[in-house]
């Protein structure tokens, strides 16, 4: 009897601590989702936004490591670092010196009177601006036979003479390191082909001031490109271009071929002429790539944002894979919002399957939405080429109309669908440039407006939420989704209206969202301002 | 990254054993006559919940707070009613309470 008392009371324990403990890990639970909601809804690697790491690139906390006392502890005179005590800054002195005694050498060959002195030895080499920059300079293959010390000049002699060993290690890789690897690059450079491209892509680009039949053909100071290095195949050749790509700073890249009636008909940037022009024969391919803005200043358009971020990341980009492709032996020109179009991009990103045409006239890609600077660069390597995608955006776009509503210029269409739209003979959705460009110079901040790109659904963050309501309506082909998402988007989200982002009196120059905290004047300059939005 | 994706999946199991049991010792206190599709409903009903709260808060943690209450209210509303439901199927023919 009395065991069975215990059983029941045991029983009763138990189930006593599983309800409570329940309870308790079910208020943990949701605790721990809304926290890992805000986690996720914060997170900087889901902004579309180019590699905005929030505060994660420094995560050590510095102030905990502070020491007293100077950085060094002052043991003898100090001194201002002279050139020639850098190996790299050393370098120039070095060849000048050399290519004034073989000038001495070749004179007494010659049976020449000797010049006092060796011409100007204080001129610094050309091109030189700092040791960093002159290190790449090495004697060339006839310039053998280091000097002896004493036929240097100064700073040179001087520090020879106090460093004797620092003469010998310099003359021991003239006379021998450099030879032999001149021997070795002969042997063995095929084998550092790619390196040596990729190596080139990152500090050599050229101008483009000449015709695309010169200038795509250049790299480096030589007018000739090497021979074109044979890829395995086309399929090789567009997954090594999409790589390098990436790491040269694109985030998306496609490739197709060139369309002549999307190559600009009045002039080829380095070309003198104007006017219509043949296309040259060896843009065969495009390679188009995207670049997205930084997160929180595209989102604090119109009158706070830029478009120089990207363009300027996109168009390094595109000068590095120019020379990489160059490099490799193949002609090639970069189309890039710092250095100038040939050809005309949406198009060519929607052929490349980067994204669809949107309303709003550019281009709208599964990624980015439309937050996204394009470059490209023509070749005529051969790549396998990609198709045009569709991921619902036509139809989303039809029910849509968020970016003609925000326009702060009324630019973009509201109509139900584009058909009828002709632009030189293609449709797609087109737009007011013209009224857009005017709201361009109205608007305050960076030139230009970019509401449109930060207003369309699809450029929203990349987070499980959002990226989960785009794989879902991309499935749907009802309509459903979109008009319940177009629904949602319209009555959750909080932005101005159209006209609030006009100048006073019609507006306020609003923006989308609030510019982020340090592109804001009053945290951190001490100057007057006056604020548009409380009026005069 | 993965480190903490795992250490959360981790006491977000541990946390499910313990509502799960938690759950069962109720619906035995409660008297409750569970059967598979009872507790399939309850458990969606309570992932419903969970999924609510976490895109309230994924909205708010991304700057939008506006949308991130506006959810969390209508949330309240649907979990409310079909908590009704649920609830009254789930009374439905329950048996005395356990003491």
């Amino acid at each position: 009897m009395k065991k069975k008392s215990e059983n029941e009371e045991n029983s009763w324990s138990r189930r006593e601590f599983f309800k409570i403990g329940g309870s308790v890990a079910a208020g943990l639970q949701m605790g721990a989702v809304a926290g890992s909601g805000l986690a996720a809804g914060k997170d900087p690697s889901t902004h579309n936004g180019w590699q905005h790491l929030g505060d994660n690139t420094q995560f050590v906390d510095r102030s905990r490591m502070i020491r007293q006392g100077p950085a060094y502890e002052i043991v003898g005179e100090p001194l201002r670092p002279e050139m020639h005590e850098s190996a790299f800054g050393r370098q120039s002195l070095i060849m000048r010196d050399m290519r004034q005694y073989r000038e001495m050498i070749r004179s007494f060959d010659a049976g020449e009177e000797r010049q006092e002195g060796m011409g100007n030895r204080n001129a610094l080499p050309r091109g030189e601006t700092s040791p960093e920059t002159t290190g790449g300079q090495q004697p060339g293959k006839d310039e053998t036979g280091f000097p002896p010390m004493d036929t240097f000049s100064e700073p040179m002699l001087s520090w020879y003479k106090n460093r004797p060993d620092l003469y010998e290690l310099d003359k021991y890789r003239v006379e021998e390191i450099l030879p032999k690897k001149r021997e070795d690059e002969e042997k063995y450079g095929d084998y550092y082909t790619l390196i040596n491209a990729w190596s080139d892509s990152w500090s050599t680009h050229e101008s483009i001031s000449e015709p695309p039949e010169i200038s795509d053909f250049k790299i480096g100071g030589r007018s000739k490109l090497k021979d074109p290095m044979p890829f395995k195949s086309r399929v090789h050749a567009a997954q090594l271009i999409k790589k390098v790509a990436h790491h040269f700073g694109a985030t998306m890249v496609g490739i197709t071929t060139i369309e002549p009636d999307w190559c600009y008909n009045y002039k080829l940037r380095g070309s003198e002429e104007r006017g219509s022009y043949e296309v040259p024969k060896h843009w065969k391919y495009v390679i188009a790539f995207g670049v997205p803005h930084q997160w929180e200043q595209v989102n604090s358009n119109p009158n706070s944002g830029t478009s120089f971020d990207a363009y300027s990341r996109v168009s390094i980009a595109a000068r590095r894979l120019e020379t990489f492709i160059k490099s490799l032996g193949y002609p090639a020109r970069r189309h890039s919002p710092m250095d100038g179009y040939d050809l005309i991009a949406v198009p060519y990103l929607v052929k490349a399957g980067l994204g669809e045409q949107g309303r709003h006239g550019i281009a709208i890609t599964p990624e980015t939405g439309s937050n996204f600077r394009a470059a490209f660069v023509t070749t005529s390597l051969e790549m396998e080429i990609d198709q045009p995608i569709d991921f619902g955006v036509k139809e989303f776009c039809e029910h849509c109309q968020i970016c003609a509503d925000i326009c702060p210029s009324g630019s973009i269409s509201k109509a139900d669908s584009n058909e009828g739209m002709n632009t030189r003979g293609y449709r797609h959705w087109e737009i007011n440039q013209t009224s857009c460009y005017n709201f361009w110079m109205q608007s305050m901040g960076g030139m230009g407006c970019r509401l449109c790109l930060i207003a369309c659904p699809y450029s929203r963050k990349s987070n499980w939420l959002h990226s989960l309501a785009r794989k879902v309506d991309s499935k749907d082909p009802t309509g459903l989704v979109d008009n319940g998402l177009t629904y949602m988007q319209k009555n959750l989200f909080v932005a101005p209206e159209a006209h609030e982002y006009l100048p006073p009196p019609d507006g306020h120059f609003a923006n989308f969202r609030e510019p982020p905290e340090w592109l804001q004047v009053k945290n951190y300059l001490d100057i007057e301002t006056t604020d548009p939005s409380i009026g005069d | 990254m993965i480190t903490n994706l795992v250490v959360f999946a981790f006491i977000i199991g541990l946390l499910t054993g313990a509502v799960v049991a938690g759950a069962k010792a109720w619906a035995r206190a409660l008297g409750l006559r569970m059967s598979w599709w009872k507790w399939l409903l309850s458990g969606l009903w309570y992932f419903l919940l969970l999924f609510l709260l976490f895109a309230a808060f994924t909205f708010m943690g991304e700057g939008e707070v506006a949308a991130g209450w506006k959810v969390l209210g209508i949330a309240v509303l649907i979990l409310v009613i079909l908590g009704a439901g649920l609830a009254r199927i789930l009374l439905a023919g329950r048996t005395p309470p356990e003491t």
